[in-house]
């Protein structure tokens, strides 16, 4: 029953395995990618004006045409997502909008209710959505992989300090470690991210995240935010990264402390020469982890203004494409599995000796 | 000249006396075998001469040198810290799980130490360690990691790696104790050459066999006070003392 049970899991899982896949499911995949991507350009070619309006319903050319009788002000058509059409007239009694549904497909007009492009239509209209979308999530996923990483990186250096800090047997040392640990892992980022912000600025007098930049950049706003992000999250990752790096250090044998006060080796070179490089290997899955887990926390930067992911798919989903979450979900894993299995690489370069 | 000699030195962990006015001298160039039953004090003895741990009371001499003494658990006298390194540096040390540097090859574990605490260029290192590595039988190992070599050879290394150092006396926690009984000759083997090229070895082993033939002195000790100090014949063949007599038919 059980074993029944894990051969359909694994049946299920194995379909997902490209590898395994049979030479006709290869070559339908690659088919429909291929569709995809043609149907996707096609659809990216916006039908002219001319065509538009030659393809009106009768019942809108005639709207025109009274129009220039009428005291027309303007004729707009909108061109919304590929979809609907808008026809819309102003005039001084007000405005005269009629909308039908239209698909433009490589400079083509086709009417939306004739059949198949019903379908056809919102297939495109999506798929044009989510490319476009595409563009301005590749900039949050930008900001969201520069955001961990740098505060990753930055909060490793500082984490070790604080780690050794807190293993410290001087309560001078190791008090203020304690204390900072307790305060970064015991309040909400949010906060954290709000207090560097929002107080900073408002502690030092002229002092503003924007100064920091170029006073003619436009951008500057937001790369000040970006500063005051960096700092809130590597401070906070630092945090959480102590307690990994000290639990490793404190895994490490203490026959590694005897042989190298045996040999002469002071505290500070036994952590640098034998601890630390030793913990690093150890350091390495919890690490990867914080790394995954500040990727998917960097959506909390929309508190002071910046865009991530999430933000913008949000965004994006409040104008109706709800299916705008999949490729942003699709982004999250492929950055996900990329950097771990970076840190599988180094992982395993660190193992060398085991 | 006396290489290490201890007076009256006590070690309490807590309540638990676990040294108890030890009294020894080891002459240069001399054997000694610290023999005797689980818990008496041995590797606290030895761990104390290297200062990985502190003594409670009593005076350690080195090179007839007062290098510590201490009175109910604070420092009366101390050599100054420079003096006090160079000192310690004199003295090597075996530990029965190895300690090896595992993330070091075969050939770094044994540079490193010369290298960081004494300062030493890697040209000058490396043919002292290759010389050592080969005293040892282990030339070809030089480019391993620890985790590919058998315990006999880790033992090996671990001892060339306190060689590197160049001590003066070199001390023996239960070397053998951790090895499977087939591998327990090979590194016997290298501590009666180093004996035999006159290095002052302080050994704590329960290898009978190796302490009547290659020590000078063998030392019982129980209870955290020695109780029967005198040559391998005297201590095996005719033993003095209840305690030790006891531990003896108990091992043989
Ligand atoms: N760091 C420590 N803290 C508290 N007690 C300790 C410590 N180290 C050793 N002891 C105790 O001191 C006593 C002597 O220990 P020691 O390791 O010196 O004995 P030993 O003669 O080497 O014995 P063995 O043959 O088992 O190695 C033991 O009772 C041990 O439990
Ligand atoms: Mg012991």
């Amino acid at each position: 029953m059980k074993s029944k049970a894990l051969k359909i899991l694994k049946s299920i899982v194995s379909a997902f395995d490209v590898r395994r896949w049979e030479k006709k499911s290869k070559i339908i995949a690659v088919t429909l990618i291929a569709l995809f991507a043609v149907a996707t350009v096609f659809a990216a070619i916006k039908p002219s004006e001319q065509e538009l309006m030659d393809k009106a319903s009768p019942q809108i050319r005639q709207e025109l045409i009274k129009d220039e009788t009428r005291s027309r002000r303007h004729v707009v058509i909108t061109y919304n997502d590929l979809y609907f059409i808008n026809y819309a007239s102003f005039t001084t009694s007000g405005v005269n909008s009629i909308s039908e549904k239209y698909v433009g497909f490589a400079g083509g007009v086709y009417h939306a209710d004739e059949g198949a492009w019903n379908i056809t239509g919102q297939f495109i209209n999506y798929t044009y959505r989510m490319l476009g979308c595409g563009q301005s999530m590749l900039y949050g996923a930008k900001l969201t992989i520069v955001l961990t990483t740098i505060s990753i990186g930055l909060g490793l250096i500082l984490s070790i300090l604080l780690a050794l800090g807190k293993i410290s047997k001087n309560p001078l040392i190791s008090l203020p470690c304690r204390a900072y640990i307790f305060f970064f892992r015991g309040t909400p980022l949010m906060i954290q991210i709000f207090c560097i912000y929002l107080a900073i600025p408002g502690i030092f007098e002229g002092f503003s995240w924007r100064s920091l930049f170029d006073s003619d950049d436009p951008e500057g706003v937001f790369k000040g935010a970006f500063v005051a992000a960096i700092i809130a999250f590597t401070l906070n990752s630092a945090a959480y990264c102590a307690e990994i790096v000290r639990a490793a250090v404190q895994s490490i044998d203490k026959g590694q402390y005897e042989a190298a006060k045996a040999l002469g080796m002071t505290y500070g070179q036994t952590m640098r020469k034998i601890i630390i490089p030793q913990s690093a290997r150890r350091m390495i899955p919890p690490v990867c982890n914080e790394f995954v887990m500040v990727l998917k926390d960097a959506s909390l930067v929309f508190v002071i203004g910046l865009m991530d992911i999430t933000t913008i798919s949000k965004t994006i989903s409040a104008s109706g494409s709800y299916l705008v979450f999949i490729p942003a979900m699709v982004i999250y894993l492929i950055i996900t599995a990329f950097f771990t299995y970076i840190f599988g690489k180094i992982e395993k370069k660190f193992s060398v000796y085991e | 000249m006396s290489m290490i000699r201890t007076e009256h030195v006590s070690k309490k962990f807590g309540h638990l006396e676990v040294l108890k006015d030890i009294n020894l001298t080891v002459e240069n160039g001399e054997v000694i075998c610290i023999i005797g039953p689980s818990g008496a004090g041995k590797s606290t003895f030895l761990r104390s001469l290297n200062q990985l741990e502190t003594i409670t009371g009593g005076q350690i001499f080195i090179e007839d040198e007062l290098f510590l003494h201490r009175e109910h658990d604070k420092t009366v006298h101390s050599v100054d810290k420079a003096r006090q390194k160079q000192l310690l540096l004199e003295m090597g040390m075996v530990f029965q799980h190895f300690n090896l540097f595992p993330h070091k090859t075969v050939m770094e574990n044994l540079m490193l130490a010369p290298m960081t605490v004494k300062g030493m260029s890697k040209d000058e290192v490396e043919p002292l360690a290759a010389k050592l590595l080969s005293d040892v039988g282990l030339s070809d190992k030089a480019d391993q990691y620890p985790s590919k070599l058998s315990g006999g050879q880790k033992q090996r290394v671990a001892i060339a790696r306190a060689l590197a150092m160049q001590p003066k006396i070199m001390l023996f926690d239960e070397p053998t104790s951790a090895l499977d009984p087939e591998l327990v000759g090979e590194v016997l083997n290298v501590m009666r050459r180093l004996a035999e090229e006159g290095m002052t070895m302080l050994c704590v082993t329960h290898e009978m066999g190796f302490a009547r033939e290659v020590a000078d002195r063998v030392v019982f000790m129980a209870d955290g006070i020695i109780m029967e100090d005198s040559s391998p014949e005297e201590i095996f063949n005719n033993p003095q003392n209840a305690r030790t007599k006891q531990f003896l038919q108990s091992i043989l």
